[in-house]
């Protein structure tokens, strides 16, 4: 099969070149890098799946253009982890696209998968395989976590890389700005049941417990379900200083839309799940506004190069970039980066030199600051930026880098 | 709040719960009254009802909750947007009737049951192509309003559904009672072959109920929309499986069973938000529905019909 | 009659070798290809597929064979998955005390120190959870079942619609169980002999095809057994089904039980593979799908579903992902835009959707259907002989022998129905060996007074008793066993089964063979039901030659005749003490009520007892000893034949209205 999909894949090649010309057939001696994308291109994370994989994609084709690299273009190959039998990401189509990834000797690094759950059903296989893959958004530690190395990684050596922290940090740092900058005496936790989700109000209740901020209930929502009036009202009743929501979009929306209407006056906080479009959108103003949120990267004031990617983004796809579009397009940099640093070194950006080229890569000046990575395939730089959403009218109302106004750093806890 | 706020509280959520899931039951009884049929596409009219009132209000200039409108034009723009709401799902849901389930209406087993499911995936897929999967800013041009009793709030919305939803169910309780069509209905949903013999046009009957149902769960799009100022393509299958519960739970094809179910489930849902949790809801409604079930099982205003053989 | 017997069974026969062939082949092929195709994510894929027709093949047995609509049967995948995820991980260490030793002894456990106390770590043996992770599955499925059994078919899926929901919460909320929503950890794959699995696809997909080629066995031995057709009973009529001496309570549950361990099975065998389980991976798209793939097989087939199963399956992962491609190629070549973008991935849903509704329309019957076409009779088989005059063959039957006393002894029964009486107090008595004749006006409460001896209909008060055995309260399958047996006015046969199947499941409280039995089908159990098809064909051979060549044949295609034929020889074939025919002559011509009527008193000449409703007088007066008159649910008559003949009440009653319409 795959030799069939090659086939199909020179017609395409030379169709290409045939009609476009003779610019291109200089570039056919090119030798190709192959990366895989793994999303959940089929069921309910359709939509972020294409933005995300998008960022990817922009990456790539700029290195392309630009010949970053003499000698070799930047081949990315598609795969879906969701079937519509699961209606969603399938850790077993997960399992088999990176079988597939593994099989094929040309992929030298992959992107993804966007699920923890995929997540999990692939590190074994690529860890056999000794192909790298950088997540941009799946944060449970487990998978980089040494406790279960047997498990993740059997090979020995780290494949599982991210750019985007775990749940191990984000929840505690914020939990300590709100505890000594917020000041706040008691909280209301909330998760949305997701793997993400989970993971982030438990850490953030870890540290706030010990910060001896009073913890007056924790509460789980149903993401498919409509109605949080109920617990909201619960929350209104015990009368907490702050909410701590850890959660994406989906439920996030309901949440901001309902509880600015049950308690207006308290104050509502959340992870990096809670800093996006969907929320600006979804939710919008007045309901969001004086959301805190985080992101897992130091902010980069000075520099307009988010500004430029967000233009950018959107001329090309016709949509606002996300927060993993920002952190899978730096994960595209990064491998972008380790095969340049391979070449510049007269070496072939073959599998296991790929993997090693990713664990010793220096990536300076990214969208989320200089990305290295830690003997487990977690960034090194921990620092995690507090936002909170304050209305601008100059800027687009769903435009997260005009609505979300840079706070500070959060301390470490 | 005190306790006895809280209460108050969680009744009012409560209560405008099962205002929405009332309507939305009244549809799964109306279809399953005459046709002993789960009309499983009923989850997505629905939905497509809460897209078809963004969209009408979109048109209207309304944008998230940035325009606030009072009076007339507020009454207007609110009546149009059900109007076409109800209108666009009545016909889909007789377009279902007419095309896809009348060829099967003599063919006995699940057949005509696994085309609805059929059809929910067509409407889902649908919307999910063309509007796609975000989380929409349904716009609610409703003046902030709110009176309090008490600690508890109550919201101008809230009166609102309240009162359209017992407009739209005296509405169909006078249509079923009083008129020719609506007894013809009656007399189908006791026995098909008698009222067939008595001459009522059995076609006609089964189209005016998918008409009528599938109008009701634009209504409750509407008024999802209104009370969560949101839309998704998600939202068909959470709401209607209450919904569906609490047809049940009143007992299929019973017009005031499932009103009192869609109240008692919206309820219940409130309830177990506030002393079990919300995550475990689902867990606690189904859980009531196996108890009445087994102790009643034609459930709760249902009678058993007696074993024709 | 020689070319009839001769041409049958043979053609039975290249059938059965034809698909025995086949299913060689298909096996020898999967078995070499992954020497052949060595891409392992390809291999993994079709492991997964093999996934879900193991599961089709379960919800075939729930949906397909017992007609129970299951729309929460990921639960059961669930139940399986965790069994093993949880006692194969990390997730649950108990702290260690000697009280293990004995498990840990035999592989079970193993003690664990991490730093701090000792503790307990599973290591259930991939081997060991796969029979008992069907057990586990199996239970939970009585457990869920057993509640909601007795309701009817749509309120059974809405609750499984709920069970499936709440096992996906339970498994999201129990944390300390399951790891909720991150997903478990360290979950170990199977070893054989030292050999570990690993991460490679190929053993899985050698124990995915062994999974798929038993549970295909499996479910053909059940469905060609007295589970099975009991089964199959009462998908096609549970009233029939019941009065015929199914316990629907009891097969209802073995259904659900039996379709659950196949999803418990798939269960453990899908996590070994996958070394994680989180929540989503059961989510009710799950149970849809399966629905979709097993309708879009057939309901019932066995292959079907299996083909229903692969096919959806490779379409999404392989055939979708590939046509985009395609197109994309296609959209370069010619320039059309639209082509070039096009994602077909994103409308599978959409196109899965489209295919229900179709199939639903136009082809019902799924892909392989479950009931075979079979070659209409020829002329010449249609019209040969048939000898007039009574039962032939009689003496394969043998002789019942009737005591002296009453068999059938009706006191005072009364049934009401809301305000309406049916019955006021209807006292009647059958004597053992005789025939008794209920007639009376349409809607006189006749039928009801069957459907109170059978167990349909309770009795608001009054006895019945039968040979001493009070038949008042017992369920319909009870009252068969009692030895009553009965035929339904309106003829309820199962519509879908041919003519030997339905003889069959007359016998079905005679026989005894369970669900072990069928599956691994002892010689005991090919005697039993060889014996068996050898009654059920010496029935069919009393009525001559009417049903003998069309032993085969759907009973839906039959005409009215035979089906009223097919329907009183299932009653004879559950060998009863008393046969209760309700109007067995209605819709027959004069010739063959005659013919019918003949066969009736040779059963009565042989002993039989029985209790009959006939609106035609000529043939109460031919067969009973005694008739009863029921108007408006009261006896207003009893006596000899002629002697009611002439009673002037029941001529006004009777003849008067009757007479009008």
């Amino acid at each position: 099969m795959l030799t069939r999909r090659n086939a199909f894949k020179a017609a395409a090649g030379l169709a290409a070149t045939a009609t476009v010309g003779v610019s291109q057939g200089a570039l056919a001696a090119d030798k190709s890098i192959k990366v895989g994308l793994n999303m959940s291109f089929t069921g309910a994370d359709a939509e972020s799946a294409t933005r995300v994989a998008n960022g990817a994609i922009l990456a790539f084709d700029d290195a392309n253009a630009t010949n970053a690299i003499k000698g070799y273009k930047f081949e990315y190959v598609k795969f879906d982890d969701g079937t519509a039998t699961a209606g969603q990401y399938d850790p077993a189509q997960a399992a088999t696209n990176a079988k597939k990834m593994v099989s094929d000797k040309g992929f030298v690094a992959a992107l993804g998968p966007q699920m923890s759950g995929a997540g999990k059903a692939m590190a074994p296989i690529l860890s056999e395989g000794n192909l790298a893959i950088i997540t941009p958004s799946s944060t449970n530690p487990d998978i980089t976590n040494p406790k279960f190395a047997a498990q993740y990684r059997p090979a020995g050596k780290a494949i599982y890389f991210r750019t985007v922290a775990t749940d191990a940090f984000q929840g505690p740092n914020m939990a300590n700005f709100m505890a000594k900058t917020l000041k706040i005496k008691s909280v209301y936790i909330l998760d949305d049941s997701g793997a993400y989700g989970v993971g982030l109000a438990d850490a953030f209740q870890g540290q706030i417990e010990k910060l001896g901020v009073k913890v007056l209930g924790r509460d789980r929502l149903d993401p498919k379900a409509a109605d949080y009036a109920s617990v909201l009202t619960k929350i209104k009743a015990l009368a907490p200083d702050a909410m701590y929501y850890g959660g994406v979009g989906q439920a996030g929306v309901k949440l901001a839309k309902q509880s600015y209407e049950i308690i207006p006056n308290v104050i509502k906080a959340g992870g990096d799940g809670v800093y996006s479009t969907d929320l600006l959108k979804g939710a919008g103003f007045p309901a969001v506004d004086g959301w805190y949120a985080t992101q897992a990267s130091p902010h980069v004031t000075e520099d307009k190069s988010a500004e430029v990617f967000t233009t950018r983004f959107f001329q090309r796809f016709g949509t606002h970039p996300d927060d993993y579009a920002v952190t899978c397009y730096t994960g595209a940099q990064v491998i972008i980066q380790a095969a340049k640093n391979l070449v510049a070194a007269g070496k072939e950006p073959t599998r296991d030199a790929m993997q090693a080229a990713i664990q010793t890569v220096s990536l300076k000046g990214s969208l989320i600051g200089t990305v290295e990575f830690d003997e487990n395939g977690d960034m090194k730089n921990k620092v995690i930026s507090v936002f909170q959403i304050k209305k601008d009218t100059t800027k687009a109302l769903d435009d997260t880098e005009g609505q979300y106004k840079y706070i500070g750093v959060a301390p470490m806890a | 709040m005190t306790a006895g706020d809280l209460f108050l509280q969680q009744a009012i959520n409560g209560l405008s719960l099962g205002a929405m899931y009332s309507l939305l039951a009244l549809g799964f009884t109306l279809v399953y009254g005459i046709m002993e049929l789960i009309n499983f596409s009923h989850f997505n009219v629905f939905m497509v009802g809460a897209m078809i009132a963004m969209l009408t209000l979109q048109a209207f200039g309304l944008h998230g909750q940035e325009t606030i409108l009072t009076g007339l034009p507020l009454i207007g723009v609110l009546l149009v947007a059900f109007i076409v709401a109800m209108t666009v799902c009545g016909f889909i849901g007789v377009a279902i009737e007419r095309f896809l389930l009348r060829p099967l209406r003599s063919v006995k087993g699940p057949a005509a049951m696994i085309t609805t499911i059929g059809v929910s995936y067509i409407l889902f897929n649908v919307v999910l192509l063309t509007i796609g999967t975000d989380s929409k800013n349904f716009p609610n041009p409703l003046p902030p309003i709110t009176w309090e009793i008490g600690g508890a709030v109550l919201r101008l919305r809230e009166i609102l559904i309240w009162v359209i939803a017992l407009v739209l169910m005296g509405g169909l309780t006078y249509f079923v009672t009083y008129t020719k069509l609506g007894k013809a209905m009656r007399a189908t949903a006791q026995d098909p072959e008698a009222a067939r013999m008595m001459g009522v046009e059995v076609d006609q009957v089964v189209m005016s109920a998918f008409f009528l149902g599938s109008a009701l769960a634009g209504a409750s799009g509407m008024i999802f929309g209104l009370y969560y100022n949101l839309a998704k393509v998600d939202i068909g299958f959470a709401s209607g499986l209450r919904a569906f519960t609490a047809a049940v739970l009143g007992g299929i094809g019973n017009v005031p069973g499932a009103m009192l179910g869609g109240v008692l489930i919206g309820l219940i849902e409130s309830a177990s938000g506030q002393l079990v949790g919300t995550a475990w809801s689902d867990v606690v409604i189904f859980g009531i529905l196996v108890l009445v079930l087994v102790f009643r099982p034609a459930g709760l205003l249902g009678r058993l019909a007696p074993n024709k053989s | 009659m020689n070319t009839t017997t001769a041409a049958h069974p043979s053609a039975t026969l290249t059938h059965k070798q034809r698909s025995m062939l086949l299913t060689i082949l298909a096996f020898i092929f999967f078995a070499v290809l992954p020497k052949i195709w060595t891409d392992d994510g390809d291999l993994d894929s079709l492991a997964n597929a093999m996934s879900y027709a193991t599961l089709a093949l379960g919800l075939n047995i729930v949906v397909g064979f017992a007609g129970l609509l299951d729309l929460g049967y990921a639960a059961f995948f669930a139940i399986g998955a965790y069994y093993y995820g949880i006692f194969t991980s990390f997730q649950v260490m108990p702290v260690w005390s000697d009280a293990w030793a004995p498990l840990a002894y035999v592989g079970l456990v193993e003690k664990l120190n991490q730093g701090g106390p000792d503790l307990v770590h599973f290591t259930l043996s991939f081997w060991l959870a796969l029979p008992t992770g069907g057990v586990i599955a199996a239970f939970f499925g009585m457990l869920f079942g057993f509640p909601v059994l007795r309701l009817r078919g749509d309120y059974l899926a809405i609750v499984t619609l709920g069970f499936g929901e709440i096992v996906q919460i339970c498994a999201r909320n129990m944390e300390s169980l399951t790891n909720g929503a991150a997903g478990l950890n360290g979950v170990q794959g199977p070893k054989l002999f030292g050999y570990r699995f690993g991460v490679h696809s190929e053993p899985y997909y050698y124990v995915g095809l062994l999974l798929v080629a038993f549970l295909v066995f499996v479910s053909f031995r059940l469905r060609g057994s007295r589970i099975g057709r009991a089964w199959m009973a009462i998908r096609e009529d549970e009233t029939a089904a019941s009065a015929m001496g199914i316990s629907l309570v009891n097969y209802k549950l073995l259904a659900f039980a039996m379709g659950a361990a196949f999803a418990g099975m798939t269960g453990v065998f899908f996590v070994a593979k996958l070394q994680t389980a989180t929540p989503e991976m059961f989510n009710s798209a799950v149970s849809s799908m399966l629905l979709v793939m097993v309708v879009l097989g057939g309901m019932g087939s066995v292959w079907g579903v299996v083909v229903g199963a692969v096919l959806l399956q490779l379409m999404q992962t392989w055939f979708l992902p590939q046509s985009s491609e395609w197109l994309h190629s296609i959209g370069k070549l010619t320039g059309i835009g639209f082509l070039q973008t096009v994602d077909m991935v994103q409308w599978t849903q959409l196109i899965f959707g489209v295919i229900l509704v179709l199939m639903m329309l136009f082809r019902r019957q799924g892909l392989i259907p479950a009931v075979r076409k079979v070659a209409p009779l020829t002329m010449q088989q249609q019209t040969a002989s048939v000898v007039r005059g009574g039962f032939v063959g009689l003496d394969k039957i043998g002789r019942w022998a009737p005591g002296k006393g009453d068999a059938l002894v009706i006191k005072d029964v009364v049934v009401k129905f809301g305000g309406l009486v049916a019955l006021n107090k209807v006292s009647l008595t059958v004597p053992d060996g005789g025939v008794v004749a209920v007639i009376g006006p349409n809607g006189s409460g006749k039928s009801t007074l069957f459907n109170v001896i059978t167990g349909l209909v309770e009795a608001d008060s009054g006895s019945i008793s039968f040979n001493g055995v009070e038949l008042l309260g017992l369920a319909p399958h009870k009252v068969l066993e009692a030895g009553v047996a009965r035929t339904f006015q309106n003829i309820r046969l199962f519509p879908n089964l041919n003519v030997l199947e339905n003889i069959l499941i007359g016998e079905h409280a005679r026989l005894k063979t369970g669900p072990f039995g069928a599956v691994i089908r002892p010689p005991s159990v090919v005697r039993e039901e060889n014996s068996a098809v050898q009654w059920a064909k010496d029935i069919a051979a009393m009525f001559s030659n009417r049903l003998t060549p069309r032993l085969d044949q759907t009973v839906s295609g039959l005409s009215y005749a035979n089906r009223r034929r097919v329907e009183i020889a299932r009653a004879l074939a559950s060998r009863p003490k008393i046969l209760l025919l309700d109007e067995p002559t209605a819709g027959m011509n004069p010739a063959e009520s005659l013919e019918l009527a003949e066969q009736i008193k040779s059963l009565h000449d042989l002993g039989l007892t029985i209790l009959l409703i006939e609106h035609k007088l000529d043939v109460v007066t031919r067969l009973a000893d005694n008739v009863i008159v029921l108007d408006h649910g009261d006896k207003i008559a009893e006596g000899l034949p002629d002697d009611v003949r002439k009673d002037e009440e029941v001529l006004r009653a009777y003849l008067g209205r009757s007479g009008g319409h």
